[in-house]
């Protein structure tokens, strides 16, 4: 029965801790005696995830199976990493999540990165694209360009990537409700670049159930999103196979206020239910399993994010194995891509930000990461300038090639702290992954609002211990300055709006208006029918330069719009 | 058998949260709320997307004392602006506007000038938060007091 | 603006006349209400339909689809009640979220209100709204009670037509809702007709009401995404012609005395001399203060 499966493990890992006797006496012989010799008050310490944290750990807090349950590098359960050397062999990919006014603005800040040494493209869209609007839309007015590069046709498409040779850099793509659209114009752009689309590779992130979760940028009911987020599956696991058509984000579910422990088990479930959907469409695990990746966030509590990161790893492994028989390796290994918390990010005293990326770049560089965005120190003032993003770049470039943290694979394994950590942290997700069956799986509870309300109490609670000055931070709540000086921001102008909203108009009265509207309307006729794989319906519509928002509406049309659930 | 609850003898400050324009960064909002809520407020809250003419729409409808408007995407001085467009317009000034979210020094004075007050940026405290609320609920108070003896 | 003008606007259907009498309603004394409601309390006549349900089986959902299907026949205001929280009295009403885009289309007022703590899932006010919502012509009035499941039975008493919405997959929860639910409703509504066990759970419903001695009572199933079935529910709600107005006045009755003894009484009650009440019944106390209200000064109240 499926129900047992998660209690199942949550009893067997009850069972692998054991009773710490040694630790026991230390602690009333040696320590409570110092304890109250010094005068110190013992005081309750947790983390993020509000777990209890000892003073000490030792060998005893170890699993029983304890080297069954670490394993090698590139080996199940894939504890230590999901490649045998690991950042030896290669670095992780370093890429900057950058995109902001008009696509040449995005297109000269990506060519200045790809000169400063990095390593991938990952690009930012700003709201109105991100939500299927175009630029001359009402409801765009003040929004164009500021929290991202504005795409209303494949012609902006063309200008973002001009001069970027599309074969040989991998491009991620930060896109959810129109994702479809967005893949459609990726590959309809490298089509046009005569480049094969079996020799592009990327990834975007179209992880629709974290939208209704945690970031709400979605335009159809969760059905119709799920939908076509089969047809992507299915169709890249077919004609692009170095297409990563999924990015199952824990990001915005932590930068939405949730724990480490929520983050995970939230995104995991998410995870697995996009390997149902998979399997309802009639593919096997092994076929689209493998090019399922993950994006989660770092935040500043070095070792339980070090420990989600490795716990990660060995769920998946588990689950991929023992619930869903994968048989393939490649199935089983979790590979993500991280990003530095924007939540940690303070307004007040911004250089001490850099500092906060450093930490959250290394918990991710010893979480065995395969790629990594670290966030500019004056990310919570705008979209960062040239000078912040390259420091950033440069945080990334000294963690790599002057400390030394890649050298040894998994180099904190092993200690007796992190191991238990990963052990409890794992426990927790399974626990979540309980729960949310008895709710009816992932989609129910998200619908009922019961994960957004798990986030939203977190968060709430996070709120008051930073106010209470239990939790401190920095500059905000401790080491207060009087006087704040102004620094130095990106100011995206107003011009880039109107710029948009000209060049639309160019396209829209050069394009062949019959073509549009006749591919708009097969695409409708396409929608209607379930069983149709819409991605070369898009694509088409893509090629006359139908617009994000035409296409967008013939959704709107036939599957409605969304309201979020009620969650208090 | 129901008793009245004397609590309500201080007539709990009714304010709507909105977020007017696209943008679904709903963390802040939720903490809000939990806040006002928190402190003996009435909070409404409709949902992300709305347009100005939805938010100013149930503002009336609900009878708020106040509208806190918040927007993390930089888009502020067009949104909120197209609120208190409509306030205007509609002649409605028993209302007060508060505002809230990444906003540059440089726009502040703007705001101000449009009668958006407080305009508090990340790492505000939530005491001050609520204080300024009470403070533009009391004066609108004040201002319907004896209006409809 | 005055009184006059605002019960003008009242009865002329004007949101913001409306929005500020159900304010002054909720906010002020017994007798500015009592101002307000005898100028308006001859007008309209509304079909009060309560709607009522445990959490989550989708109330402001079947309220935000049925709303523009009745607005064929008539005017429609909505009343939607939250609960407050018991330790600040706060609430955070969030029902307008799923409903707020046919509001506007459809021109339908809605306002939510917290039950301030008022118990049985309406607020102490909730007659003074609907009479004011009834007064501004409107045909329809839905009200949404807080939710809370079994207790929420108040709306018995208000409504003309009592709708107990059930949803499967309760599990534990509709013990519960039979205890107390299976009385009050004129017609239950089993929503998510799309779940494989739905239909078990209306013969589990069905044979409650038989056990209830409520046999003929209907059980209308509905699919709230695609709509399935909201034609009978409609067709149901519009031939209903039953009326409660009685039971609803008497509860206001109730209510209207046990506030105004309350009021002479609590000033009293509030500056009761503690130190002087140690060792004392309570009993004797109230009885004290009920019998003699001028006597009391010299012998409990604090100079």
């Amino acid at each position: 029965m499926v129900d047992s499966f998660w209690e199942a493990k949550i009893n067997e890992m009850e069972k692998s801790f054991k009773k710490n006797t040694d630790y026991e006496r230390w602690k009333k012989d040696t320590l409570s005696e110092w304890n109250k010799k010094t005068g110190y008050t013992e005081k309750e310490y947790t983390n993020s995830s509000y777990m209890k944290i000892k003073e000490l750990y030792t060998k005893e807090d170890l699993p029983k199976d304890f080297d069954k349950e670490l394993g090698y590098p590139g080996e199940y359960p894939y504890t230590r990493g999901v490649y045998p050397n690991m950042h030896r062999g290669r670095l992780w990919t370093m890429r900057m999540f950058s995109g902001f006014g008009t696509p040449d603005d995005t297109n000269k800040r990506l060519k200045y990165l790809i000169k400063n040494g990095e390593t991938g493209l990952s690009i930012a869209f700003d709201m109105p694209t991100l939500y299927g609007y175009d630029c001359d839309n009402n409801r765009s007015a003040g929004e164009v360009g500021k929290c991202g590069v504005n795409v209303s046709s494949l012609y902006d498409m063309e200008r973002i990537f001009d001069g970027i040779d599309l074969s040989k850099i991998s491009t991620s793509m930060t896109i959810n409700a129109p994702a479809a659209i967005l893949t459609a114009m990726y590959f309809v752009l490298a089509e046009k670049k005569n480049i094969d689309l079996k020799k592009i590779s990327g990834t975007v992130q179209a992880d629709i159930l974290k939208e209704y979760i945690a970031q709400k940028e979605w335009m159809y009911p969760p059905e119709a999103h799920l939908r076509l987020i089969r047809d992507m599956l299915t169709y890249s696991t077919e004609n692009v196979p170095k297409w990563n058509y999924i990015s199952v984000s824990g990001y915005h579910i932590r930068e939405a206020g949730s724990s480490a422990v929520q983050e995970l088990a939230f995104t995991l479930a998410d995870g697995f239910y996009y390997i149902d959907i998979g399997i309802d469409a009639g593919l096997k695990v092994d076929d689209f399993a493998p090019r399922m990746s993950f994006f989660f966030n770092s935040s500043i509590n070095f070792f339980e994010e070090i420990a989600k990161f490795r716990a990660a790893r060995r769920i998946w492994a588990t689950v991929l194995k023992e619930k869903y028989g994968a048989k393939n390796p490649r199935s089983m290994q979790l590979k993500f891509h991280t990003q530095t918390s924007g939540y940690t990010l303070t307004w007040q005293q911004p250089l001490n930000n850099i500092i906060r990326t450093t930490i959250e770049a290394m918990a991710a560089v010893f979480g065995g990461t395969q790629s990594l965005h670290t966030n500019s120190y004056d990310e919570a003032w705008a979209l960062p300038t040239d000078e912040a993003v390259k420091v950033a770049l440069r945080t990334q470039q000294i963690i790599a090639e002057e400390s030394g943290i890649g050298d040894v694979i998994d180099s904190l394994g092993g200690s007796y702290y992190l191991e238990r950590l990963t052990s409890e942290i794992e426990e927790e997700a399974y626990k979540y992954f309980s729960e949310i069956e008895k709710l009816g799986g992932i989609l129910n509870a998200v619908k009922k609002g019961y994960i957004q309300k798990e986030i939203a109490e977190t968060s709430y609670k996070k709120q008051l211990r930073i106010e209470n000055m239990e939790d401190i931070i920095v500059g905000v709540n401790k080491y207060i300055e009087k006087d704040e000086k102004p620094i130095n921001i990106l100011k995206i102008e107003d011009i880039a709006e109107h710029n948009q909203i000209r060049k639309l108009k160019e396209i829209k009265n050069k394009r062949d208006a019959k073509k549009v509207r006749e591919s708009l309307d097969r695409l409708r006729i396409a929608m209607e029918d379930e069983n149709i794989n819409l991605m070369p319906y898009i694509m088409d519509c893509v090629r006359n330069y139908a617009t994000i928002e035409e296409i967008s509406n013939v959704g709107r049309e036939i599957f409605g719009e969304w309201k979020e659930s009620k969650i208090y | 058998m129901n008793g009245k609850n004397r609590k309500y003898i201080e007539k709990p400050i009714k304010i709507l949260l909105a977020k007017p324009a696209i943008d679904g960064h709903d963390r802040g909002i939720f903490v809000l709320a939990r806040a006002f809520r928190d402190a003996g407020m009435e909070v409404i809250y409709a949902g992300l997307l709305p347009t100005p003419e939805e938010v100013v729409e149930t503002a009336v409808n609900e009878d708020v004392d106040v509208i806190a408007l918040s927007l993390l995407n930089g888009a502020h001085m067009t949104a909120f602006k197209n609120v208190m467009n409509i306030l205007n317009k509609r002649g409605i000034k028993d209302i007060a506007v508060v505002g809230g979210g990444i906003i540059p020094d440089r726009d502040k004075p703007k705001l101000e000038k449009m009668g958006i007050t407080g305009n508090f940026g990340p790492g505000t405290k939530l005491s001050t938060i609520i204080e300024h609320v009470k403070k533009r609920a009391g004066e609108i108070r004040k201002l319907r007091e004896n209006e409809y003896k | 603006m005055n009184i006059n003008d605002l019960v003008r606007g009242i009865l002329n259907g004007d949101k913001r006349s409306i929005a500020r009498a159900i304010s002054i309603v909720e906010n002020s004394d017994d007798e500015q209400r009592k101002n307000i409601i005898d100028k308006i309390y001859d007008y309209g006549n509304s079909k009060i339909i309560g709607i009522t349900g445990p959490p989550g089986v989708g109330k402001s959902t079947i309220i935000g689809n049925i709303a523009p299907m009745l607005s064929k026949s008539g005017k429609i205001s909505i009343l939607a009640v939250d609960p407050a929280s018991p330790f600040s009295g706060g609430s955070i009403l969030g029902n307008r979220i799923r409903m707020q885009e046919n509001l506007s289309k459809y021109d339908i007022y809605m306002r939510s209100t917290s039950n301030r703590l008022y118990e049985g899932g309406l607020s102490e006010y909730s007659w003074d709204i609907i009479k004011i919502l009834e007064a501004s012509g409107s045909d329809f009035i839905i009200v949404e009670t807080v939710g809370s499941g079994q207790s929420d039975i108040d709306i018995m008493n208000v409504a003309d037509l009592t709708c107990v919405i059930l949803a499967p997959g309760l599990g534990d929860e509709i013990q519960a809702v039979k205890s107390g639910m299976m009385e009050i409703g004129d017609v239950f509504i089993m929503n998510k007709m799309d779940r494989e066990d739905a239909y078990i759970s209306i013969k589990d419903i069905m044979e409650s009401l038989q056990i209830s001695n409520k046999p003929n009572t209907p059980v209308i199933g509905l699919n709230s995404l695609t709509l399935d079935n909201y034609e009978s529910f409609i067709d149901f709600i519009l031939k209903w012609n039953g009326k409660n107005t009685e039971r609803r006045n008497i509860r206001k009755i109730r209510q209207i005395i046990i506030e105004r003894i309350f009021t002479t009484y609590s000033v009293y009650i509030e500056s009761v001399d503690k130190n002087k009440l140690l060792g004392k019944n309570p009993y004797d106390i109230a009885d004290d203060i009920m019998r003699n209200l001028d006597g009391l000064k010299n012998k409990y109240l604090e100079k």
